[in-house]
């Protein structure tokens, strides 16, 4: 009994820490525009909208998280063989694993705007000096989160997998919940808000996006405090949810006819977040209703 | 001949030469090793079944890439390989877990697969809890006049300009078969490895089946998430780009990938038992 009650003790403390991660993570790559959206910050030059966003994608968000969840848990794993204390080692791991993303950062956005110096865009120094230090600062609250995560699963949970594989898998997992969650708040709500809301962005506006802010010119600080209300707190959600209720049913209920018990329990889980995904698809059918009249609908 | 068999199927088209190819690359494989590790066989073919699985559960997963992101296409706002790593290895953490803990091997996929089910379950919730509550836009598919579960019209709820967006229930449990499929598959490669490590390591390393636990796990964790990578990644260039989920057309492209993926399973596999046959 003992034993459980830990468990889900645990089990609340890394849902906690996950749901940092998850909005760490998503504030942090809308601030360096490196999900999808980006593919509108790179086409924007091309169609003649010069801008101020940061743009330091190169790898998509999972398997960039994945490197640095990686070498955060790998790190610290390491200080942890030399004796270092647990919570040091963490964070020692974690600051080398950010300088590894603020060089990822700042020779990704002077490599990727180079690339579009024909069509006149320039490399702003001082976008470089201010945005990099920013992500690397909510790079480093993610980072840290995960291998945190990472090292109560381990440790006091007890999963077979070593710290750096961990760290691996769930940064991997974080990208993925991240940007899935977090990218089209961003892409559409934020980059297209000269769009009409309660629609997507029609494919003829591609590259337009919005560059000017309530005074002088957009920049990326500003992508990530918009993103940060909704996008942001969604992802957390997304990705504490994924961690705390995998770890849930694993610690209640895994001993429970062999293993049958946590497989029953996740089913049960599946079919709930079905439910709500139907009621969500429906609520919005009845209460925005169709853009046109089902007859005059065409392809 | 319907409208949607009428388009060009230039990126749809099965080759069936290259077919033939990819199973007799496959039987050579197997039969490499046979000849020089003979109980590594039984575990090769399972370990092939898992990249399968992982190949064929990936299209299943609604991935809408970049055009997502701005609402002008369906599906998730990430690419392909990734949004499926990330629920497949998250139903590998549940396996490998399980497998710990001394479970029956069928629990302990099952297990993996339901871990991947309920990651792309919660994402795929989340996005349209994103698109409904965050940006006014509600779910529709670009691909199918009607979901062909629920039987909702989706023409008229696609917004001016665009092939359609957010994830429609289809799409929805497309993304969770998706899940099952990668995590068990991924479960399964990393169990056989297992099995092979801890088998063979004692005797190669002369130590004890204790000692040798802590490395089979890591060795066999990291080539099922490296296999895991080469079958996503395989499937995603099968995709090409984006897809809806099993309704799109794109999804009968499926067994292209499943002889890839048992061709770069196979190799892959290969590797893996050899380093500790040899």
């Amino acid at each position: 009994m003992e034993h459980i009650v830990f468990g889900i003790g645990i089990t609340a403390l890394t849902g906690a820490l996950a749901t940092v991660a998850g909005a760490a993570e998503d504030t942090e790559s809308n601030i360096g525009s490196q999900g999808d959206p980006n593919s509108q910050v790179q086409l924007a030059p091309q169609m003649g909208f010069l801008h101020r966003i940061f743009n330091k994608a190169v790898a998509g968000e999972p398997p960039a998280y994945g490197l640095w969840c990686c070498l955060g848990a790998g790190f610290a794993w390491a200080f942890m063989a030399m004796q270092f204390n647990a919570v040091l080692a963490i964070v020692l791991g974690s600051v080398l694993a950010v300088f590894v993303q603020g060089v990822y950062a700042t020779t990704a956005y002077v490599g990727r705007t180079a690339s579009l110096s024909k069509f006149g865009q320039p490399v702003y120094v001082d976008i470089l000096k201010s945005m990099t230090t920013v992500t690397m600062a909510h790079a480093f609250i993610a980072i840290f989160a995960t291998v945190t995560i990472c090292y109560l699963i381990n440790t006091a949970l007890g999963h077979p997998f070593p710290l750096p594989l961990l760290g691996l898998i769930w940064g991997i997992a974080l990208g993925a919940a991240g940007s899935a969650t977090g990218n089209p708040y961003y892409g559409k709500e934020r980059q297209y808000q000269n769009q009409k809301f309660g629609a997507g962005v029609p494919i003829s506006a591609s590259g337009n996006i919005v560059r000017y802010a309530e005074a002088g010119e957009r920049n990326s600080l500003d992508n990530g405090w918009f993103t940060a209300k909704i996008g942001g707190s969604a992802s957390g959600i997304c990705f504490g949810l994924i961690v705390f209720l995998e770890l849930w049913r694993t610690i209640l209920f895994e001993q429970i006819a062999a293993g049958w018990g946590a497989i029953v329990v996740g089913v049960l889980i599946i079919l709930v977040f079905t439910v709500i995904d139907r009621y969500i698809e429906v609520w919005a059918r009845k209460n925005y209703g169709p853009y046109t009249e089902a007859k005059e609908a065409s392809s | 001949m319907s409208a949607v068999a009428a388009k060009p199927a230039a990126g749809g088209a099965i080759n069936w030469t290259a077919m033939a190819v990819g199973v007799v690359m496959f039987l050579i494989l197997m039969g490499i090793c046979y000849y020089f590790y003979p109980t590594g066989l039984m575990p090769l073919l399972l370990i092939v079944v898992g990249g399968v699985m992982i190949g064929f559960g990936v299209h299943f997963v609604p991935v809408g890439g970049a055009p997502a992101a701005m609402g002008q296409a369906p599906g998730i706002a990430t690419g392909v390989a990734m949004l499926a790593a990330g629920g497949g290895l998250a139903g590998l953490f549940g396996g490998a877990w399980a497998a710990a803990a001394g479970q029956d091997a069928l629990v302990v996929v099952i297990t993996g697969g339901i871990g991947g089910g309920l990651m792309m379950a919660i994402t795929c919730m989340m996005v349209n809890f994103v698109y409904v509550f965050g940006m006014g836009i509600p779910a529709a598919s670009g691909k199918v006049a009607n979901d062909p579960i629920t039987g909702d019209s989706q023409a008229e709820f696609k917004s001016q300009g665009t092939e359609g967006h957010g994830l429609p229930f289809v799409s929805f449990v497309g993304g969770v078969i998706g899940g099952l499929f990668a995590g068990a598959g991924g479960t399964l490669i990393y169990l056989e490895l297992l099995e092979v490590y801890k088998a063979a390591l004692p005797g190669v390393m002369q130590i004890t089946a204790a000692q040798v636990l802590p490395i089979a796990i890591s060795a066999a964790g990291m080539f099922a998430v490296g296999m895991f990578l080469v079958n996503a990644v395989l499937t995603a260039y099968n995709i090409t780009g984006t897809i809806e989920g099993p309704h799109d057309p794109k999804f009968k492209r499926w067994p292209r990938s499943v002889v890839a993926s048992a061709v770069a399973s196979a190799l892959c596999g290969l590797v893996a038992i050899l380093i500790v046959a040899l």
